[in-house]
């Protein structure tokens, strides 16, 4: 028998924690896609990158013949807004990204189940809670800078590379390379290390679980109007737009003790809370024959009980917190924004297929409530609960949408356009959910790193959502419309004005957008059509 | 000597209003096979979770090879090992992983030869690469209880440890436990299989929602002779023979 032993110290449990962390992720990926598809996904993203490093020039107006300079510079986008733009997107997906306190936390209750994960460790083993959160948060940077920003960087030296062959020259030089990886990492590490501190603070309960979105809400409110400028708030912004880069090891030592005080913020148990419940299930099964289902029809059942998993385990207040800060600040920007100063006519119809494009988002979380192992004993089939998933999703969700859609109609004044916006959002939010379901069936979440999936997954939503975007323009002040159809009509690069006829093209580009929502509707159904063909034999697991 | 390994006074445990353990004192000495016994439900795992700094207590307090599990529960894991009743190991992990990450974070020497023997010990050589996900529950129960005796710790909390294991190898670790014991070690075991209070345990206890009903050797437990120890627990848990046997005999009318 061994001599009395100490409780294992950082030295000797961070790495040991961190690289089995990292094996963890990476099998978890390939267990639901092959290898080959996973490293398929980077090098997708290098290829997007490198098309658009060479179509960079378009975008910074370097591409732009015969227009004068005032021209270009009110229509097209410059280096920083570019760049701005960049880290904006990085730090908002890395905001979605960090949440992980939650996670940690249904790991930890769900730990006597099947599955097991090493987050639930501390439980057994002699290992700080807060190292080992502090080892994820770190695996969860590196396994984004490795899989999403490298990769990306290296589509974009291949687009400067890619200049001996065409012969379009871009703007990007091979010095832009490091700074921007380096830069932009770090802007994605703040991300994620603010989400977790956010949620590990709502993870604690009141006064954190209302106080922390209403804060996060009150800063995007401060940014947006410019109160404190963004690049003050997001530091790699900072250090890539000012060139001075020895900013970055002092923003990744601050967003590493951001991560170790939020670690240590977690409350540290692994109790299971028990408590008596109320029936909810009969009430719920009851409420549902009102919509017209048949009693005892298996639906009916499996949409009560995924309503009741909804319900307790306070998935729809998260869904809500994840989905009102994003909506949230699409409303102030569409609200403070002076469209006219942008170089983009946004309105009320271009959010409406983005708020039904985060459908995605809410079908995620619903499959990461509960293990559907137990099915695998019922006379149920997956397609029956991934139907009843996507009927969970529409009776208790589809409210935030349209609410969103009203205020935003509200707040700027464009109740003509409401209620085609509503058939918009509601035609993109049916196809997004119907399209995840069948392409990615219970496990969503593993589905993000296949990139035979996410190709197939991105080619069917850019499509209409980029024609839908662009369509919703027309709509607007289009301006800009006239320089790009300028640009698009050209023989070769060469731009050439072009007049339009505002009127008559409002009312074609409006039947246009109608059009292609009565094509995604035909194509939802197929999907609930194919959904039985492709997941009628596969096991109940996520 | 003997010597205090396990030492509970007043431990209470209470989840909102449903009471999971009333107050109860407990000592265990080294070298002693200490077994709680228990209907489902009874109280046994949460017992087990305070007593291991899994979970905090609402009253009282613990203390394991005299320290305070409150206060250092990290301290107390590093000495104990713990098989939990339904825990598995990481899914994402083969097997040798989970046994290699287990004795790095407890310092285990000469650990390559650790791993490959507890694999080995239990029949596991041929699984060392597959993933715990992809194991049978036996093979996931036989990982833990490898990931509990790899650092060799005097003292053992296992919880229904038996459960998922095939005949042979209940028959090992039954041996290897008695060993353990006949070495110096001490072992707190919790069950519902009354056989293995009969086969192994020194000292039992009897629990049932939540409240000690009956503690000391099995001997002393018995009003007589002839009583076994199901016998035992059926009284002590309020329900006669007869009341359980008339409900049997229900039963098959029914049918």
């Amino acid at each position: 028998m061994s001599a009395r032993r100490d409780e294992a110290h950082f030295i000797d449990a961070f790495p040991i924690t961190f690289r089995m962390m990292f094996k963890e992720e990476w099998r978890q990926n390939v267990d639901f896609a092959k290898s080959r598809r996973i490293l398929l996904f980077p090098a997708l993203l290098a290829v997007v990158a490198m098309a658009v490093t060479v179509g960079l020039r378009f975008l910074t107006g370097d591409g732009v013949i015969g227009a004068n300079a005032d021209e270009i510079s009110r229509e097209t986008f410059t280096f920083d807004e570019l760049r701005q733009g960049v880290h904006l997107m990085v730090f908002l997906f890395s905001l979605g990204m960090g949440s992980f306190a939650f996670l940690g936390q249904s790991i930890v209750s769900q730990r006597g189940g099947g599955k097991n994960f090493l987050l639930a460790s501390p439980a057994m083993q002699p290992i700080d809670l807060q190292i080992t959160y502090l080892a994820y948060y770190l695996k969860e940077v590196a396994f984004y800078i490795v899989l999403i920003l490298t990769p990306v960087t290296i589509g974009m030296g291949l687009g400067i590379l890619s200049q001996s062959v065409l012969s379009i020259s871009t703007p990007l030089l091979w010095s832009s390379l490091a700074p921007f990886l380096l830069c932009v990492s770090l802007t994605m590490a703040q991300g994620i290390a603010l989400s977790f501190f956010g949620s590990t603070l709502i993870s604690r309960g009141q006064p954190f679980t209302f106080g922390i979105p209403i804060i996060a809400a009150f800063l995007g409110v401060v940014v947006y109007m410019d109160i404190i400028p963004i690049d003050r708030v997001i530091i790699g912004l900072y250090a890539h737009a000012t060139a001075v880069f020895w900013w970055t090891p002092l923003g990744f030592l601050f967003c590493i003790i951001v991560a170790w005080v939020a670690a240590g913020l977690l409350p540290e148990d692994f109790e299971v809370r028990i408590s008596g419940r109320e029936d909810l299930f009969l009430p719920m099964y009851e409420r549902l024959g009102k919509l017209g289902l048949k009693s005892d029809s298996r639906m009916r059942i499996l949409i009560a009980k995924e309503i009741v998993d909804v319900l307790r385990s306070g998935t729809l207040f998260k869904m809500l917190g994840s989905f009102a800060v994003p909506l949230l600040f699409l409303l102030l920007m569409a609200w403070g924004a002076e469209f006219a100063a942008f170089p983009i006519p946004f309105n009320l119809l271009s959010y409406a297929p983005f708020i039904g494009f985060f459908g995605f988002n809410f079908y995620s979380w619903l499959n990461a409530i509960d293990a559907p192992d137990h099915l695998n004993t019922m006379p149920v089939s997956v397609p029956e609960l991934l139907r009843a998933k996507i009927w969970t999703y529409f009776l208790l969700t589809s409210w935030i949408g349209v609410l969103f859609i009203l205020l935003m109609a509200w707040m700027l004044d464009q109740w003509d356009v409401m209620l085609a916006s509503m058939v918009v959002m509601l035609a993109n939010s049916i196809y997004i959910v119907s399209l995840s379901a069948w392409l990615m069936g219970l496990r969503p979440n593993k589905a993000i790193f296949d990139s035979g999936i996410m190709a197939r997954f991105w080619m069917a939503t850019a499509f209409p959502l980029v024609g839908l975007f662009l369509l919703s323009w027309t709509q607007g002040d289009t301006t800009l419309l006239e320089n790009w159809g300028m640009q698009v009509s050209s023989s070769g690069l060469d731009a050439e004005a072009q007049a339009i006829d505002l009127e008559n093209r409002q009312s074609t580009d409006m039947t246009y957008i109608m059009g292609i929502c009565a094509i995604l509707l035909s194509f939802s159904f197929l999907f609930l059509r194919l959904i039985d063909r492709k997941w009628r034999s596969a096991p109940f697991e996520n | 000597m003997s010597e205090t390994l396990v030492e509970a006074q007043g431990l209470a445990k209470r989840f909102g209003d449903f009471v999971a353990l009333q107050p109860l004192d407990v000592k265990v000495q080294s070298g002693e096979f200490f077994g709680v016994f228990g209907p489902n439900g009874a109280g046994k795992s949460t017992f087990i979770r305070l007593l291991t700094g899994q979970l905090s207590p609402t009253e009282g307090g613990a203390k394991i090879l005299g320290i305070d599990v409150a206060n250092k529960p990290r301290l107390v894991k590093a000495n104990i090992g713990i098989v939990p009743e339904s825990e598995s190991p990481p899914s994402y992990l083969t097997a040798a992983e989970f046994l290699e990450f287990v004795a790095r974070l407890r310092r285990v020497d000469n650990l390559s030869e650790k791993v490959a023997y507890w694999l080995d010990w239990f029949g596991m050589t041929d699984k060392r690469t597959t993933l715990c996900k992809d194991l049978s529950k036996g093979q996931r129960q036989k990982v833990m209880l490898a990931s509990a005796f790899i650092h060799e710790p005097r003292l053992l909390f296992l919880d229904e440890p038996f459960v998922n294991l095939d005949p042979i190898y209940q028959r090992k670790c039954r041996e290897l436990l008695l060993e353990h014991v006949a070495n110096g070690g001490t072992i707190f075991l919790c069950s519902h299989i009354l056989e293995i209070a009969e086969r192994l345990c020194t000292r039992v206890a009897v629990i049932d929602h939540g409240r000690v009903l009956a503690a000391g050797r099995l001997s002393n437990l018995r009003e007589t002779d002839e009583e076994t120890l199901e016998d035992i627990f059926i009284r002590l848990v309020g329900r006669s023979i007869e009341e359980i046997e008339a409900e049997s005999d229900g039963l098959n009318e029914e049918e």
